[in-house]
């Protein structure tokens, strides 16, 4: 048995903050990854991160667009915090060595991204994710964290109704262990790859998701999933906001501006609007016969000089993987599943919640924040540039209240029984010789996701993906798998994943039946308006012996008060 | 298009490892080296084989996970590309491709074609970060950073880590892994108060480490994914001489 005082589970971007500064308020830290965690998926963000530097900005303007952005679902208690705390965490990192791009003046560049008309979003050329993540893990490895490397998460460990650690399995031996904390840190990112296709990477399977579901933790607005605007069709990988942020131009096949169409709602932004407004957008001209091959537009010729200079990143994906210069000729896009506003419900500081009698209590010891995380700072649909900044901003909320926390406990009672039962899990799984395996049940699985739970949802479609995911989920128990070794299984490891992936999957589908509306990120043909009179409320969702279980929970409102909007 | 692949096996990092042949015969040309390794994978696993083991995460030279010698060169053929970029556009049917995991001393084999990279962490925790206590921080932009500062340092900065400097290498130096680290730190004003026990420390690391020493042969220049230049290496060394002369 390992103990630690503080476990984050995770080593992105939120769990590297977490790690941090609950290692600042002197606790003992582990954190601990799946992969290296300079690895983690946070590194592909390539556009930025949020902070109101600017003179003709502030943090409430800021604050108010994310609100706006959020189509008045995100809860604006955790808005403010985000914005206004946000800049001071964008002045660490560049104390810490984030080498952001600067202007010619010396001071840092801010370029413009979707939502908004200010140019707000700091930037390392266009590799900001993976910037960030490397300096914080120089502070981490200057912190002495424990940092458990390629360790596999198989359950959460409770006592006494309290999160008390968690059973992982150390992928270079295949060796199970457990870990006794006295705080837990979700910060596992999001769950991507229940999409086919998807801007994530492999790694990005909803672990954290599923494990919180799995203990009673609130799951909240899984039914927001965002379609990230431009991305490539052949593989789904993303071309960052920031070239329309810069100007580029989205066309459809008959060469018009589609986004000039006063029926998108957006004629002020044009390309800029917010992601959901655009790729709606998007999805309409391609099914209304304007595509090209499935796709639109993007047009970044009028922008070259600028493309080559700060975009180099984008510049080589459209080459490699589409083989087309961009500054040459435009490059087929379209929508692609790309984030999740929804997650673990916590509040500003973290902490998970579950369900007691009719009302909600902390889950004590249990913490979560990041993408895996719903405060919910990005309510029905997500600010590009917010993303990094909700990592940084409430994973250290997060590291600092389950620092203080894990000092204010006694130790937890934890028995090393626990891994005879994961282990035997293993042994199942090793037991069952059948053809099926875990990559082409999760392909049928993404698929289904997609087709049902996309851009565009209704009743029907919904309880037709919802019986063909249970249809998946009972043959998922058939899977067997080739490499029965311990060493580096992967094969193994794509079967555990698969696990959390349907988990995921069910919460987003009854979610999703769930919102008789359209906000958002979550459209329904069958409810194609706002209903703010019914609606400002977040869907909740947990588990129980008999299925998934619906309840809601109220929005907070500070200052702002739901409005039409307009782009 | 059918392709001749000689892989590098290994159990375990205790067991002796060999080149093993394998023919795949249905690759094509539009597919990603790595997804040519998956579809050899997927048969393998049919034919009750052990799938081969190799490290990759994002797929799009981002993430610098990948990474192994393709005919003896790290990261394959294309310039300042990584494994995951590579195409079987470069290969012509009936071709011949060895794959190899990083060889280096200090980058033990763990099993096939993964290596343990951990000894660049520890190069990075002798001192690789900003330490100097930047209390409450004032506005970024009150101490203004010249453009090309931050440009030059970035071109240092973009290091992924991959290590394919050292498997480069004749001497499985990590000189330039080392060299870049050294160089951002030292041109920006908050990692100057550090810089000579910073060089210091990360170059007695990394000797420390059993990684070899750089006899100017360019070849981890030639390599690198993110075509960082060898002039890291000779800011390094200054660094180095200066905090050592005092």
């Amino acid at each position: 048995m390992i103990e630690h005082d503080v476990l984050v589970i995770g080593g992105g971007l939120a769990g590297m903050s977490a790690a941090l500064h609950a290692r600042q308020a002197g606790a003992d830290v582990a954190m601990m990854s799946k992969v290296y965690p300079t690895r983690s998926h946070s590194a592909a963000a390539q556009g930025g991160i949020n902070a109101a530097l600017g003179i003709a900005d502030s943090w409430e303007v800021h604050a108010y667009e994310t609100v706006k952005g959020s189509d008045f679902l995100g809860d604006q208690d955790a808005i403010e915090i985000l914005c206004s705390e946000g800049i001071q965490d964008i002045f660490t990192l560049e104390h810490h060595g984030v080498i952001f791009d600067r202007d010619d003046e010396g001071r840092i560049h801010m370029r413009g991204f979707g939502g908004t008309d200010k140019s707000r979003t700091c930037h390392v050329g266009d590799m900001t994710g993976q910037t960030i993540l490397h300096v914080m893990y120089e502070q981490l490895l200057r912190m002495d964290v424990k940092s458990y490397d390629e360790w596999f998460v198989t359950t959460l460990l409770m006592d006494d109704g309290a999160c008390c650690g968690a059973v992982a399995m150390e992928i270079v031996s295949g060796k199970l262990e457990v870990f006794k904390a006295k705080s837990v840190i979700l910060c596992t990112g999001g769950c991507g790859r229940v999409y086919e296709p998807s801007t994530n990477g492999l790694i990005v399977t909803g672990d954290g998701l599923a494990l919180a579901y799995r203990v009673g933790a609130l799951i909240m607005d899984m039914e927001m999933v965002q379609y990230h605007p431009t991305t490539l069709p052949a593989n789904g990988f993303l071309i960052t906001e920031g070239a329309r942020g810069e100007g580029a131009y989205l066309l459809n096949a008959d060469g018009d501006r589609f986004m000039q169409n006063e029926r998108y709602g957006a004629t002020t932004l044009l390309e800029k609007a917010s992601r959901d407004i655009v790729s709606r957008a998007e999805t309409i001209e391609i099914q209304e016969g304007r595509g090209v091959d499935g796709c639109v537009l993007l047009d970044c010729r009028h922008i070259k000089d600028r493309i080559l200079e700060a975009f180099h990143q984008i510049y080589e994906l459209a080459q490699d993987y589409a083989n087309v210069d961009i500054t040459q000729e435009p490059l087929p896009i379209r929508p692609g599943m790309h984030y999740i506003m929804g997650g673990i419900k916590t509040d500003v500081d973290g902490r998970c919640y579950r369900q007691n009698g009719d009302g909600v209590e902390a889950l004590p010891g249990l913490y979560a924040a990041g993408e895996v995380a719903c405060v919910s700072a990005h309510g029905a649909n997500r600010l590009g540039g917010n993303s990094l900044l909700d990592c940084v901003a409430f994973g250290r909320r997060a590291g600092a209240h389950a620092a203080e926390y894990a000092k204010s406990i006694n130790p937890p009672n934890v028995s090393d029984q626990a891994v005879e039962i994961e282990e035997q899990k293993i042994i199942d799984i090793f037991a069952r010789s059948t053809d099926l395996r875990a990559p082409a049940l999760r392909l049928e699985m993404g698929e289904i996701m997609h087709q049902y739970t996309g851009v565009f949802r209704d009743e029907a479609g919904l309880l037709e993906a919802q019986r063909q995911i249970r249809e998946v989920r009972n043959r998922y128990n058939e899977i067997s798998v080739h490499d029965k070794g311990r060493v580096f299984n992967t094969d193994l490891l794509a079967v555990l994943e698969l696990d959390y992936m349907l988990d995921c999957a069910e919460t987003i589908i009854v979610s999703a039946l769930a919102r008789r509306e359209s906000r958002g990120a979550h459209t329904r043909t069958d409810y194609p308006e706002r209903d703010d009179e019914n609606w400002i409320k977040h869907v909740v969702v947990y588990q129980t012996p008999d299925g998934p279980k619906i309840d809601y929970l109220p929005v907070t409102i500070t200052q702002w008060q739901p409005e039409a909007r307009k782009y | 298009m059918t392709l001749n692949l000689l892989i590098w096996r290994q159990k375990d990092a205790g067991s002796a490892g060999k080149m093993v042949p394998y023919t795949i015969s249905n690759a094509s040309p539009d597919m990603s080296f790595l997804e040519m390794l998956d579809m050899l994978n997927e048969d393998l696993i049919k034919k009750g084989e052990e799938a081969i083991e190799f490290d990759n995460d994002c797929r799009e030279g981002i993430c610098g996970m990948c990474g192994f010698v393709i005919n003896g060169v790290a990261h394959g053929p294309r310039r300042a590309t990584a494994a995951c970029q590579v195409h079987m556009r470069e290969y012509r049917d009936g071709d011949t491709i060895t794959i190899e995991p990083w060889r280096a001393k200090a980058f033990p084999v763990i099993k096939d074609l993964v290596v343990d990279r951990s000894a660049f962490d520890r190069i990075m925790a002798a001192g690789g970060y900003i330490s100097v206590n930047v209390g409450e921080a004032p506005d970024a932009n009150a101490l203004p950073i010249p453009k090309d500062d931050a440009d030059q340092a970035m071109d240092a900065a973009v290091c992924i880590g991959c290590g394919a400097c050292v498997a480069a290498c004749p001497n499985a130096s990590a000189s330039l892994f080392v060299g870049a680290r050294i160089t951002q730190f030292a041109l920006l004003s908050q990692g100057k108060p550090e810089r000579k026990r910073r060089a210091l420390n990360m170059v007695e690391q990394m000797d420390k480490e059993g990684f070899g020493d750089c006899s100017n042969h360019a070849e981890c220049e030639a390599v690198c994914p993110k075509e960082i230049s060898i002039s890291n290496i000779a800011a390094m060394r200054r660094e180095y001489l200066k905090a050592i002369v005092r």
